[in-house]
């Protein structure tokens, strides 16, 4: 008879709706569990006395060995948390010390981190769990974890909630632990057991926290508002990139070894197909045969399977699997990651419009049709009126937002934007996801005044989040050759890097297929990658072949789907810390599109009433939010409406 | 074991699949497990060969006593908005100008209405003078429907039908007319067609007499997966009789024109899951071929790892799906299929129609930039 799964779970009234199940016989001859604190849930994992174990996520990181996570199970938090707070007598920037206990790793990093981006670097020491609350007096400060934070901002002149702390820092939530265990202890049926101790608990959290308040005297309508507003539970794309960021920054700070977190399969692929009247949905499948080693093709197998786990791939590895991986493998594995990041089976789609508010253009790219040079008398400039009635169209068919782009048009200075955005936002309750970088770079050019400055001064005026267009290909070789006038890789990221540190999130796209080496295009992921480790600004990526047809290009035209799909599918992949990928139905098509959710897509774009740039260039699809959605479920998920931030919108 | 391991290790035994197989197949969540399944049998069979011809559409006539709802191509007589009826110096002048042109084509593919008013010898002579201008060329004409037709019309057996046209010239048969075999579906979209045993009975007849024949199924109408999944077992257990098949062909409807202008058309993803399945079921038809005019040229490229390793040919002048809002360009060169199915990781092979290597390998055309010559496709749904 096998051995029952050995698993560790901490105690804390936060973790009891994860274990809620499993405490109560779910899976009972499957699972032994025990409580233990955070930091020896990982000492028994280290020591092989447990396999499984709920960890912090920094002991996930620390831990020496290989580790997997269960996927879309955590306790997260967006916001305060009120269970790992920094208490003292003085300010923090008072603080010449801290104590702490050894009970949460995650928590001692998240303090130094917090502490380190301000500058602040007090003594650590480290005190016995029962002593913490009494430490804190004159300049020394402790971090509380666990209930004794419900009591602290009654006891302490200075409270400070690090999750709250972290998530004004980053715009994300912060995990604080998560179910790792050794690779293969876990398969899809003790995943789908987890997941369903942890929905029965969630039912039940009333239930918990009474049970929870009685035993120590505590009041029970804190611990439900707890259980209810300030823990979040599902692992799921912003946890992830939250994840990801505290992980880049605790290891760029020296706090932490730099580790990505790699997934057990799930083996889960939403709905099963509908429209026939028999048979009941299948159980769980086996996951996908693998073909045969030979040829080096197992090390091309053990790369997609860690890049499908969530290792990450560096250029090399990606430029291998590019040429060699077969396409259905590739899809695969993109898919299983799909599934960890939005386990949900949600697809998403927006309605928006993009306004081409001028097609006059001072850069001349030749792949681009839509342009016209100052002075031509084809040359246009949007007028209110006419961007009146685009954008009252735009409200009226439920459109959420103005995707507003245009030409390099040396007669419109930063004061046009500025109003138009004033006059946009007093007139339609429409976000505005405007300008590309390059548009940017060259107000802040025309103006000679730091890039910066332009955005807050573009942010004053409405400016809600703004577009990755104009990126290409960023390797300056190809640049010089496709769009020698415009920015250069260095000045596109510098705008991104500008725009996240303002708090603004952007998207990030590829066009592909101008002749670059597959190492180029690799190197582009690699540059987005690098910046979205560090700013986590990034929502989502987008790419899409080069249409030749009717440019000054002389280039084949690329848009076969096979090589979409694998791009598509390797992005997924490389893009480890990348929320969201788009997928790009208007250039390939609605069908191409739909097979590309298989390839790791999560988002279906947008409901489309007009895009002058592609269409010039002769693709002309249009797609209903009807007909989006009829896409989105025949291929098997859910389809939602979302914002530019990617929050599910109510219909 | 989960029922796609059962079929798994069914289909890697060489065992024939069930019906559930087929109905489980169609409702298994994971698209991509399903492919890498059909791709294994795929590559068993032709590893990564993709055949191509080089051919062309006849249309001689769309006036058509039948009255199919998912039809935008036939008129119901003569002297309707749209009806035509080819004089056959006409027909025939389109292989002349082929010839002189020096194009090598090899296959011409000709489908037409149901006249009730054309003598036989029209076929026949359409047939023999066709053969006159290029004996070589291989003529593959007329569904099991207008077979059926003409017996019935003219009086003949569905035998004497065959052979008089194979005397005329007829090489083998299209898979067109079978739609959907339930009778449920058959009697509200295409009443007026012959039956599915009708439909069977003329490809047995040819196959017994030694004639290859195509078959295929339209999807995407008010069929059920059970139905479609009841259509191949039964165009399988033909084969397993015959063994006359060649290639399976499964045909998307398209929705404009016609009185089915209200269902959706499939979309990508469930096209590419009826090829999986269609290459899983039939494991005894040796080709499954993803037809590019009506699935679009990228679906179809992609269907070449959905179990799929032929897309058609060049066709040239197709009406019959165009006329149903089919967007795809009217012609594909054979420089551009080479390209796709070399993009798709695939290696291209021109064949003739019974499936002889014309040219593989570095012998095909060269791989150099390619311009379409008509307008870019554009799969719009509409």
């Amino acid at each position: 008879m096998n051995k029952r799964l050995r698993i560790a779970a901490v105690s804390f009234l936060n973790a009891r709706p994860i274990t809620y199940g499993l405490e109560r016989g779910l899976g009972e001859d499957r699972f032994e569990l025990r409580f233990a604190l955070p930091s020896r849930c990982a000492e028994l994992l280290a020591t092989g006395e447990a396999d499984l174990a709920l960890l912090p996520t920094a002991s996930y990181v620390a831990h020496p060995g290989e580790l997997r996570v269960v996927p879309g199970v955590a306790v997260a938090g967006r916001g305060p948390v009120r269970t790992v707070l920094l208490v003292g007598e003085r300010p923090w920037h008072e603080l010449t010390s801290v104590a702490l206990d050894g009970a949460s790793r995650s928590s001692a990093a998240l303090l130094k981190l917090l502490m380190r981006e301000r500058g602040l670097s007090p003594a650590y020491e480290e005190v016995e769990h029962e002593g913490v609350l009494a430490a804190a007096t004159g300049q020394r400060g402790a971090l509380i974890i666990g209930d004794a934070g419900f009591e602290a901002p009654e006891r302490y002149p200075h409270v400070y909630d690090l999750g709250r702390e972290w998530t004004t820092l980053t715009g994300l939530p912060f995990v604080y632990a998560l179910w790792a265990g050794r690779p293969e202890a876990v398969g899809p049926e003790e995943v789908a057991l987890l997941r369903e101790s942890l929905r029965a608990g969630l039912a039940h959290r009333a239930e918990i926290a009474r049970g929870w308040a009685e035993a120590r005297g505590i009041d029970p309508a804190v611990c439900e508002a707890y259980l209810q507003h300030n823990i979040r539970y599902q692992l799921g794309a912003e946890e992830l990139s939250g994840a990801a960021a505290f992980i880049h920054r605790a290891s760029v700070a020296g706090l932490l070894p730099k580790k990505a977190l790699r997934f057990y399969d799930d083996g889960r692929a939403e709905r099963p197909i509908t429209t026939a009247k028999t048979a009941p949905p299948l159980p769980v499948p086996a996951s996908a045969p693998v073909r045969p080693a030979g040829n080096g093709r197992g090390s091309v197998d053990a790369l997609l399977a860690d890049a499908a786990a969530g290792g990450r791939l560096d250029v090399d590895e990606a430029v291998r699997l590019y040429h060699e991986a077969p396409a259905l493998e590739l899809g695969a594995a993109a898919d299983a990651r799909r599934r960890q990041l939005h386990g949900d089976g949600v697809v998403t789609y927006i309605i928006d419009r993009n306004v081409n508010y001028t097609n006059v253009c001072v850069t001349r790219c030749k792949f681009c049709n839509f342009y016209r040079p100052p002075g031509h008398k084809e040359g246009y400039t949007l007028s209110r009126d006419e961007l009146g009635r685009k954008l009252a169209e735009t409200v009226d068919l439920g459109g959420v937002q103005i995707l507003l782009q245009g030409g390099l048009n040396p007669e419109l200075p930063l004061a046009y934007y500025e109003d138009l955005f004033r006059w946009m936002k007093a007139s339609f309750p429409l976000a505005i996801h405007g300008l590309s970088p390059e548009e940017i770079r060259y107000i802040a050019e025309l103006e000679r005044l730091p890039i910066r400055t332009v955005l807050e001064r573009l942010v004053a005026a409405g400016l809600d989040s703004v577009p990755g267009g104009g990126a290409e290909i960023l390797d300056d070789d190809v640049r010089r050759y496709i769009s020698p006038l415009k920015c250069s890789t260095e000045t596109w990221l510098e705008v991104m890097r500008q725009a996240h540190a303002l708090g603004l999130r952007t998207t990030a796209t590829m066009v592909f297929g101008f002749g670059e080496t597959p190492q180029q295009l690799f190197a582009h992921l690699e540059h987005l990658r690098a910046l979205q480790d560090e700013t986590a600004g990034f929502t989502a990526f987008i790419c899409w072949p080069f249409q030749a047809e009717g440019t000054r290009l002389k280039l084949k035209d690329d848009t076969t789907a096979m090589r979409y799909l694998r791009v598509f599918a390797l992005s997924r992949l490389y893009l480890d810390n990348f929320p969201n990928l788009q997928v790009s139905w208007p250039t390939m098509g609605p069908d191409v599109g739909q097979v590309a959710l298989r390839f790791g897509g999560n988002d279906f774009g947008s409901a489309m009433i007009e895009e002058n740039v592609v269409s010039q260039a002769g693709a002309v699809f249009k797609l209903s939010a009807q007909d989006i959605e009829h896409y989105v479920r025949t291929a098997g998920f859910t389809p939602r409406r979302r914002n530019m931030r990617y929050e599910l919108l109510a219909v | 074991m989960t029922a796609l391991a059962a079929i798994r290790e069914r289909v890697r035994g060489g065992q024939p699949l069930s019906f559930e197989d087929g109905v489980a197949l169609f409702r298994h969540p994971n698209l991509l497990e399903v492919a890498a399944l059909a791709n294994e049998v795929r590559e068993r069979l032709h590893g990564d060969r993709t055949y191509f011809n080089r051919n062309f559409h006849i249309n001689a006539t769309n006036v058509c006593v039948a009255s199919c709802m998912f039809c935008s191509f036939a008129r119901l007589k003569e002297g309707d908005q749209g009806a035509y009826t080819m004089k056959l110096d006409e027909a025939w002048g389109k292989l002349q100008a082929r010839v002189d042109a020096g194009e090598p084509v090899t296959e011409i593919h000709i489908v037409n209405g149901l006249h009730d008013g054309l003598p036989f010898d029209y076929y026949t002579d359409l047939l023999a003078g066709l053969k006159r201008i290029k004996p070589s060329i291989h003529l593959k004409a007329f569904t099991a429907v207008e077979i059926h037709y003409y017996a019935q019309h003219y009086g003949m057996t569905i035998e004497e039908v065959l052979t008089r046209l194979r005397a005329a010239g007829l090489d083998s048969l299209p898979g067109g007319g079978a739609e959907i075999f339930a009778p449920r579906v058959r009697r509200k979209i295409c009443d007026d067609k012959c039956n599915a045993d009708e439909w069977l009975e003329v490809h047995r007849t040819a196959h017994r007499m030694g004639l290859r024949s195509n078959c295929t199924m339209l999807y995407g109408t008010i069929e059920t997966l059970d139905e479609r999944v009841d259509h191949m077992l039964r165009l399988r257990a033909l084969q397993d009789e015959t063994g006359g098949f060649q290639t399976f062909i499964p045909l998307a409807f398209h929705p404009d024109n016609n009185a089915l202008m209200k269902l959706p058309a499939p979309t990508g993803v469930e096209d590419l899951r009826t090829y999986a399945v269609a290459r899983l079921l039939l494991h005894n038809i040796p080709h499954l071929k993803a037809y590019w005019v009506m699935l679009g040229i990228k679906t179809a490229q992609t269907a070449l790892w959905f179990g799929a390793d032929d897309l058609d040919g060049t066709v040239q002048e197709e009406k019959i799906y165009h006329m149903a809002g089919a967007e795809t360009p009217q012609a594909f060169t054979p420089d551009e299929i080479v390209r796709t199915i070399r993009e798709a990781g695939r290696s291209p092979v021109e064949r003739d129609t019974l499936y002889n290597v014309i040219a593989e390998g570095a012998a095909l055309v060269p791989d150099r930039p390619f311009r379409r010559p008509v307008r870019r496709s554009l799969e719009v749904l509409s």
